[in-house]
Parts: C-alpha cells; sequence; structure tokens
C-alpha cells in the first residue's frame, strides 16, 4: 500500500513537472510539495544516491553547493542537485523526482543537496544525507529562524546520527551542534595582514556555554567568527584542515590536512568565499580525492558571480552587491567590504522587504543588528536609503552617525539614479535584497547612463 | 543620570540594542552602565534613572533568572518605589512567577504576578498598533512564548496580539515598571512613548532626530491603521 501510494505521488509529481515545462515554468518546488502531501514520508521512499551531500548554515551555502557540485562535475561525475531549486523539503523532493526512474530509482550517484536549517525536521527523519556541511549559524530572519542557538537546537534535535559532519571550527555556534556526530572541522589562521574586525553589533555567542564567564579571542575575524576560548578549558577545537595562508597575488591557498600541508589554487579573494573554498575542498578530501585530482578540478571551476557585479565607466566604479534584506550579518558584511574600499563612495541601499510593502509593513527591527556604523567614514559622501522605509533607513544612518546632509531618502529605486551626485563620487554601490535583483539591474543601467552624461565621456 | 542596561552580551537579540543607542543621542550627558552577567547590579546599591534589559535566548532566561536571584527582593522594592524600568521582548517573563518549557516548568523571580508558558514549534510573529493614554503605541512581535498576567497591561490593543491571543492589553505597566512584548527598536519607533519617558527620568530634553522620528512614525502608524494591511 504504502509503495502504491508512493508510486503514484511520483507519477502525478512527474506529471506536473511536464506540464509545467510545457507551459514554459521552472517549477522549481511544486511537484515535490504535491508528491509530499499526497505522500507524507515520500523522501524516505524515493530513490537516492549512493552518496548523498547536504549543505546547510545561515550564509554561504548557495555559494558552498554550487563549489562541490562543480568541483565532482569537473572531475567527470555527473551529480544531482537543487542547484537551480528550492532549499525546502519541497525542493529537495523536486530534484529527487526529477532524477528518479518512472519506478522511483535514482539515476545519478552522487547528490549535492542546499538544505534550509529551519526544514530539518521535515526532511531529516526521511532522508538522511551521509555529510552534511553546515557553513556557519548566525542570526538571521527573526521571524522564521527566531535566533541561533534555536537553529542549532533544531540541528541537533533532527541530524541523523548516521550523517559525517562538516563543521567550521571558527563558528562555536554551528560547530557545536549534534556532539554525538562523527565530525571533521576546517577553520583558517589570521591571514598575513588581516585586521582584527571592528566591533560587529551582532556576535550570537560572546559568554562561555559552559560556565558563563566572557570568551577570550585570540582573534575574532568577523561578528563571532574566530578563534577563542575560555578559563574554564571550553576552546574551538583543532581543525582537520586548516588554511595556513592564502597568497592573493598568485591565487594560492596552503591548506594543513591533517598535519600534512597542501597547496592549492585560490578561487576568491574574499574572506567568506575562503571558508566556502575551505569546505568544499573538506568535503573532497573526506571523499577520498586525492589534493591532484581537488586542485585539477579547482582550476576548472569558477565562483559564481550574481551576487556581486563591477563595472568602470567615465572613471568611476559602480558595484552591484546583493546584501539580502532581513539578514543583519550578510548587509554588515556588505557594509564592511564598503569600509575597507578606496575612494568617495556613495551607497544606495535597496533592501525593503518585497512582499511585506505591498500586503502588511516591514518589521525594521533588524536594521538595528546592522552595522550601520561601518558606513559612517569620511570617504562617504552619499548614502540613499530607497523605498518605502526609507525614512527609517535615515533615521538609522543619523543614529550610526552619519551627518543629515549626506542622506538622501528617495521613496523608490526608479529615484536612486537621478538622487546620486555623481561629481562628488569615485565609487557608486548599489545594495540590493535577492527579490530586488532586477530591478537593481535597472538601476545600474540608469547609472551607467548617468554617468556618461555627466561625464561626457 | 544613571541608566543600567542589564546583560547586553546576552540580552540583544532583534535589533533592541538600537533602544540604548537611540537614547544615548537623546541623553548624551547620561551615564550608561552596562552590567555583565559576572557583576553586581549597580541598581543594588543605587537607584538608576531607567534600568534596561532586552529579549534573550530561552537558555539564556535560565541564567538570567539564575543571576538575578539574589537581588528580587532588591527589584521588587525598586518597583514599589517607582524606579522606572524597561524591559522588552522576553525579558520581563524572568521577572514572572513561572516559565512552563517543554522540558519542564522553570521558576521565576516571582516579582511580578505572571506566568509564561513558551511553544517552541509554533512562533508568534506580528506587528502591534495599541495606545498608552493618549499615545499611539507600534510595534513587532516575534516569540515563542504567551503570558497569563495579574498585573496591570501597557498598552491597549487596537490591532494584533496582547500578552496572550485574548488578552486586551499588551505587556506589564506596574508603576513605573514597563515590561512589553515589543521587541527591536521600540524607543526609535514610538517617539511620543520615548518623549514621556525621558520626561518621567526627570530631563527636559527632546528625543534625537525628532523631525525624522515623527515623520518615520507617521508613515509607520498610517500603514498600520491601514485595514487593508494585516498585520499578522
Amino acid at each position: 500500500m504504502k509503495k502504491i501510494r508512493f508510486l503514484i505521488a511520483l507519477w502525478i509529481a512527474k506529471l506536473i513537472k511536464l506540464l509545467l515545462k510545457l507551459l514554459g515554468r521552472q517549477g522549481t518546488y511544486f511537484s515535490g510539495k504535491v508528491a509530499i502531501k499526497l505522500c507524507p514520508d515520500f523522501l524516505g521512499l524515493i530513490g537516492r544516491p549512493g552518496t548523498v551531500i547536504g549543505v546547510t548554515g545561515t550564509n554561504g551555502k548557495t555559494t558552498v553547493c554550487n563549489m562541490i557540485t562543480d568541483l565532482l562535475e569537473a572531475g567527470g561525475m555527473e551529480v544531482l542537485s537543487n542547484r537551480l531549486g528550492s532549499n525546502i523539503n519541497a525542493g529537495v523532493a523536486t530534484a529527487l523526482i526529477d532524477d528518479a526512474s518512472i519506478t522511483g530509482r535514482c539515476k545519478k550517484r552522487i547528490a549535492v543537496l542546499e538544505i534550509d536549517e529551519r526544514s530539518a525536521r521535515l526532511i531529516y527523519p526521511y532522508f538522511k544525507p551521509d555529510y552534511l556541511v553546515i557553513t556557519n549559524l548566525f542570526r538571521d530572519s527573526m521571524r522564521r529562524n527566531a535566533h541561533s542557538e534555536f537553529i542549532a537546537s533544531i540541528l541537533t534535535e533532527y541530524i541523523p546520527k548516521s550523517t559525517k559532519l562538516i563543521l567550521n571550527t571558527d563558528d562555536l555556534i554551528s560547530s557545536a551542534v549534534a556532539p554525538e556526530n562523527e565530525r571533521v572541522y576546517f577553520g583558517m589562521e589570521r591571514l598575513e595582514g588581516e585586521e582584527e574586525a571592528p566591533k560587529n553589533i551582532v556576535r550570537d555567542i560572546v559568554v562561555c556555554p559552559v560556565c558563563g564567564r566572557a570568551l577570550q579571542y585570540d582573534f575574532r575575524r568577523y561578528h563571532h567568527i574566530g578563534r577563542a576560548r575560555c578559563e574554564c578549558g571550553f576552546a574551538s577545537k583543532a581543525p582537520d584542515y586548516l588554511a595556513l595562508s592564502a597568497d592573493f597575488e598568485n591565487m594560492r591557498i596552503k591548506v594543513s590536512e591533517k598535519g600534512q600541508e597542501r597547496d592549492y589554487r585560490l578561487i576568491s579573494d574574499t574572506v567568506f568565499n575562503i571558508y566556502n573554498e575551505l569546505a568544499a575542498i573538506t568535503v573532497l578530501r573526506e571523499l577520498g580525492k586525492t589534493p591532484e585530482e581537488v586542485e585539477e578540478a579547482l582550476q576548472r571551476i569558477e565562483v559564481v558571480k550574481s551576487r556581486f557585479w563591477e563595472e568602470e565607466k567615465c572613471g568611476k566604479t559602480v558595484t552591484m552587491l546583493m546584501a539580502k534584506g532581513l539578514n543583519a550579518v550578510a548587509c554588515s558584511r556588505a557594509f564592511d567590504y564598503i569600509r575597507r574600499e578606496q575612494g568617495k563612495k556613495v551607497v544606495a541601499l535597496m533592501y525593503d522587504d518585497i512582499f511585506d510593502e505591498k500586503e502588511t509593513s516591514e518589521n525594521i527591527a533588524w536594521i538595528y543588528d546592522v552595522d550601520y556604523e561601518f558606513l559612517n567614514t569620511e570617504e562617504l559622501v552619499q548614502v540613499i536609503p530607497c523605498g518605502v522605509r526609507a525614512l527609517d533607513g535615515k533615521l538609522r544612518l543619523l543614529i550610526a552617525g552619519v551627518p543629515e546632509d549626506k542622506i538622501t531618502p528617495v521613496s523608490c529605486e526608479a529615484e536612486v539614479a537621478g538622487a546620486i551626485r555623481y561629481g562628488e563620487a569615485d565609487r557608486i554601490f548599489l545594495l540590493y535584497d535577492v527579490y530586488r535583483h532586477n530591478i537593481a539591474v535597472k538601476v545600474r543601467a540608469e547609472v551607467m547612463k548617468k554617468i556618461e552624461e555627466v561625464s561626457s565621456c | 543620570m544613571l541608566i543600567e542596561i542589564l546583560y547586553p552580551e546576552l540580552c540583544n537579540l532583534f535589533g533592541d540594542t538600537g533602544n540604548m543607542r537611540y537614547l544615548k543621542r537623546c541623553l548624551p550627558e547620561a551615564e550608561f552602565a552596562e552590567t555583565s552577567l559576572n557583576e553586581e547590579p549597580r541598581f543594588v546599591s543605587a537607584v538608576p534613572s531607567l534600568i534596561y534589559m532586552g529579549p534573550m535566548t530561552e537558555r539564556a532566561q535560565e541564567r538570567v533568572i539564575e543571576r538575578l536571584s539574589p537581588y528580587k527582593e532588591r527589584i521588587a522594592e525598586l518597583i514599589d518605589t517607582g524606579c522606572i524600568f524597561l524591559f522588552t521582548g522576553n525579558a520581563m517573563e524572568v521577572l514572572g512567577e513561572s516559565i512552563e518549557a517543554p522540558e519542564g516548568k522553570i521558576e521565576g523571580l516571582g516579582v511580578l504576578k505572571i506566568r509564561a508558558k513558551r511553544d517552541m514549534k509554533n512562533r508568534h510573529n506580528s506587528l502591534f498598533l495599541g495606545n498608552f493614554g493618549d499615545m499611539d503605541i507600534v510595534g513587532f512581535h516575534s516569540r515563542f512564548s504567551t503570558a497569563e498576567s495579574e498585573e496591570p497591561g501597557f498598552a491597549a490593543v487596537l490591532r494584533g496580539s496582547g500578552i496572550n491571543k485574548s488578552a486586551k492589553t499588551e505587556g506589564v505597566h506596574k508603576n513605573n515598571f514597563f515590561g512589553t512584548n515589543l521587541l527591536g527598536p521600540v524607543l526609535v519607533i514610538n517617539p511620543d512613548f520615548t518623549q514621556y519617558l525621558i520626561g518621567l527620568m526627570g530631563s527636559d530634553k527632546r528625543i534625537a532626530f525628532e523631525e525624522t522620528a515623527r515623520a518615520a512614525f507617521a508613515a509607520r502608524l498610517k500603514e498600520f491603521k491601514d485595514e487593508r494591511r494585516h498585520l499578522d
């Protein structure tokens, strides 16, 4: 009976997928949603590849997933993934349905799946990854995720005991998840010339989880990420895969792997992406790939650039930077990036919640967790909070100490290009939420056109 | 003027640190004392002009109860004698009689007659519109817990939820103790209440960035009063 119900759900899901395709729709999760509705334990009954790698965490999971998939594909493997789909249970089911035969048998031998951390209780009881990377855990949308301790507790409760964890030892929250599971740690030494983090507002772990004393950081990279210890003996775990140094000129990274030193191609020069690459290298090495095979695969891949775009026009550099709305850490990382860049800067902030602005009113509490203070520098010539929450943005900037004459609130994206003081700017940063990508691309085109007009170049 | 911030290393979730950053702009001459978990609170030997505590994780609530336990009589005395408190989010639950959790009942400090109950499977998110006296109050709820209270409420509910789903009031207002489940930058987004609080603290200063704060408040209030917009 169970099998019949499963097969009916599978066939209906496949039919839906076909219909969506005929209608020209992508259908990233709908067929999976229907399948689970018809057969609640669908994920436990559908055929699974011999090896399943899951990737979860607050930030970086899409990048890590893409890296692992690209690296495996560069090594000649066919990989089942949900990279074009959703990362909740329905998205995972959709990816498996797409690959399944008519009897539900899985065709591919390996899967790399991005898994939403909140979906743990809906996925892991049925579908057990062999390896699970947890990139990091930070506070995220308060509505969905509450706080990082809550997410850590969900993961600890639902991650299958058989799953081997791949953890960032520089994150004391995610590295403590599911303590009974087999695990390997990756981490990063302080790099040459790397500065200590400025005082971030958000530091999700400050006191020792054992005794409550203040944690002592040997080095704090950003927020709570770094190497810490406590008088009581509690400390960050020794990493199995440790990035020792990075050569940004030649784009190489030295990694100590269980005591043996290796040298790999570095595919991005941002610290966040070094962690992502380390996670991917750790997965491949744990899968049994040789350092030579990993290096060869690394030579063939590029980091996805959809979240970062930069172009120079008439002596001005325009940068589009994704800064996920409702995610204070992602926005703070973007502000920190801008702070470190040289030149006179104009920054446009386009990350009001696209859904809330139509139907309700956005809970803007999260912007008080964002380090707007990083924008308050001599080099900032103008900041443009944009959208229905522009006045909230202006107030936040005033509290951060940004002088009022540098703040130009505008009510919608269409007004951004016209509001920029082009004469004063060397750099123009357009920060946008993931759901505003297309709008931001339009703003970018208008800005480029305006630069041409005002510069006569 | 002494403003004591209790346990900011733990009680800092959901943008609530914005409250004290804003108050520092409003009252630049005031002394803001941050009391950490391993220190004796300043209120033990002094009467601050304001004692503030923000929301925290559920595990941190237990730690805070343990640390404040030796001072519960002093807290009760300060509330009874009119000391000003502002507790946001789930902070006031630690002063209650108990918190019912899935793992069992946690004894609170017993200073307030409230009993909280956690439901970790269901997070309640909504917006709030209410009145405190003749002032409009707006705010955000995002919580796992609700409470039964025998204390007077802080704000009358116009739209959204109170201290529990069927309650007509939100939070607790006992003498000059203000406890609210609203979280985030409560003071930043409620200029009238913040002006009132500053007056209660004995200052005649105007709130910082008043024009922008009031314009942002007016925009939010219009949305919250718009029946076509849902608040949950």
